[in-house]
């Protein structure tokens, strides 16, 4: 049975409230969702003032200007910091997004800055995606051919063949579509999610792969695949601008007329 | 990694809607609510069909205030119904992925339902 609340321990406190110091007159509200594994205390919310006055313009430099002025213990997932890596994945004013690209003018009043959906905290703004790695080592996201065996030549693919890949291949796993998805938060478990869906997509689509039939198969399962229903939530919060709905009403849309 | 205990991070209670997510919430209530309604209606062709006294009855309860509300929002969750449904149609056939085009067919889908409502109100009661 789904559970729409959240569960006992999981009930979120009102946290501390961090004063600014500066005495700047361009202050900004943080709220950050905060949870520590060495204390059996319950997530909570820390709100910080922040002085936007010495600040940069990425959600990112907010955390970095918390944890390095104001509090050190902020947890926090971060490696490129330009949106290619894909680490700094949370829900930021209500939508996921990669925090490094998401400038923090675009947001009026309080921010509210939170771990990405439906996971499992492992301390502060980090989540637990283990299932995700596991859904998505099962799509078996490598090339599968036989020709690499006879030949030592390049595997070669028309450049109509290469644009399918388009809006595909760009994907970095970040995680903030299938986290986004109704449909992901009750039963991810079983259903693979937007993710793990276009990068399902992105391997059926090309051309120089040689287990189509198969990769199809294994995918169309009333779980696995048809719990999509279209929410678009996924699309909504895509930080790269991708559209995994689209892939997988391709998927579908391959298979019924398969 | 084990961490049974660890909390759940927050989800329906922090993600904001869209006119994607809401509508999509939206069809599945309205489907519920009219596949209920088609079952009233069987009844109510089975009652009429069983003599006039049920008719009365029946045209009493349509006619009081609750069950002029329970006509006109039928048109709607009718209308709404199958709006939706020839979006769900297009993105089949997939077409109307596009973050633009489903946001502009999922406002044309709320306007265009409570337009055919009053229509439908309006057409049922011979004023056009």
């Amino acid at each position: 049975m789904v559970q729409f609340s959240l569960p006992q321990n999981s009930k979120i406190l009102k946290g501390k409230y961090y004063k600014d110091k500066s005495g700047s007159n361009n202050l900004k509200k943080v709220n950050v969702y905060r949870w520590d594994p060495s204390t059996k205390e319950n997530p909570r919310i820390d709100t910080f003032e922040v002085n936007m006055n010495e600040c940069g313009p990425k959600v990112l430099d907010i955390l970095f200007k918390i944890k390095n002025e104001i509090d050190p213990s902020l947890t926090f997932r971060r490696s490129c910091a330009h949106g290619v890596c894909g680490s700094c994945a949370m829900n930021v004013d209500g939508v996921n997004t990669l925090s490094c690209t998401k400038s923090h003018s675009d947001i009026k009043g309080d921010l509210n800055i939170y771990p990405l959906p439906h996971l499992k905290v492992v301390k502060d703004l980090v989540g637990d995606l283990t299932t995700l790695y596991k859904q998505y080592e099962s799509v078996e996201p490598w090339l599968k051919t036989n020709v690499g065996q006879k030949t030592t030549e390049e595997i070669k693919q028309s450049q109509e063949d290469r644009a399918k890949l388009d809006g595909y291949y760009e994907c970095i796993l970040c995680a903030c579509c299938s986290t986004a998805c109704p449909s992901y938060w009750w039963n991810g478990d079983k259903y693979l999610g937007p993710a793990v869906l276009l990068q399902a997509y992105r391997w059926i689509n090309d051309s120089r792969d040689e287990d189509k039939k198969e990769r199809l198969k294994k995918v169309a399962d009333e779980l696995k695949l048809y719990r999509c229903h279209t929410i678009m939530n996924c699309t909504n919060s895509c930080p790269k601008g991708l559209n995994p709905a689209k892939a997988i009403g391709s998927i579908k849309k391959m298979l019924a007329t398969s | 990694m084990e961490n049974k205990n660890n909390p759940l991070s927050p989800h329906l209670q922090i993600y904001s809607w869209n006119v994607s997510s809401l509508l999509s919430i939206t069809h599945r209530i309205v489907g519920v609510i009219n596949t209920v309604a088609i079952i009233f209606i069987c009844l109510w062709l089975v009652l009429i069909s069983l003599g006039e006294s049920n008719y009365e009855f029946i045209q009493i309860f349509l006619q009081s205030f609750f069950g002029k509300f329970f006509i006109v929002f039928l048109s709607w969750s009718f209308s709404f119904h199958i709006l939706n449904e020839i979006r769900h149609l297009a993105w089949d056939m997939g077409y109307g992925f596009d973050l633009k085009i489903s946001q502009t067919t999922g406002i044309i889908t709320i306007f265009g339902s409570l337009i055919f409502a009053v229509l439908i109100y309006l057409f049922g009661r011979n004023i056009i």
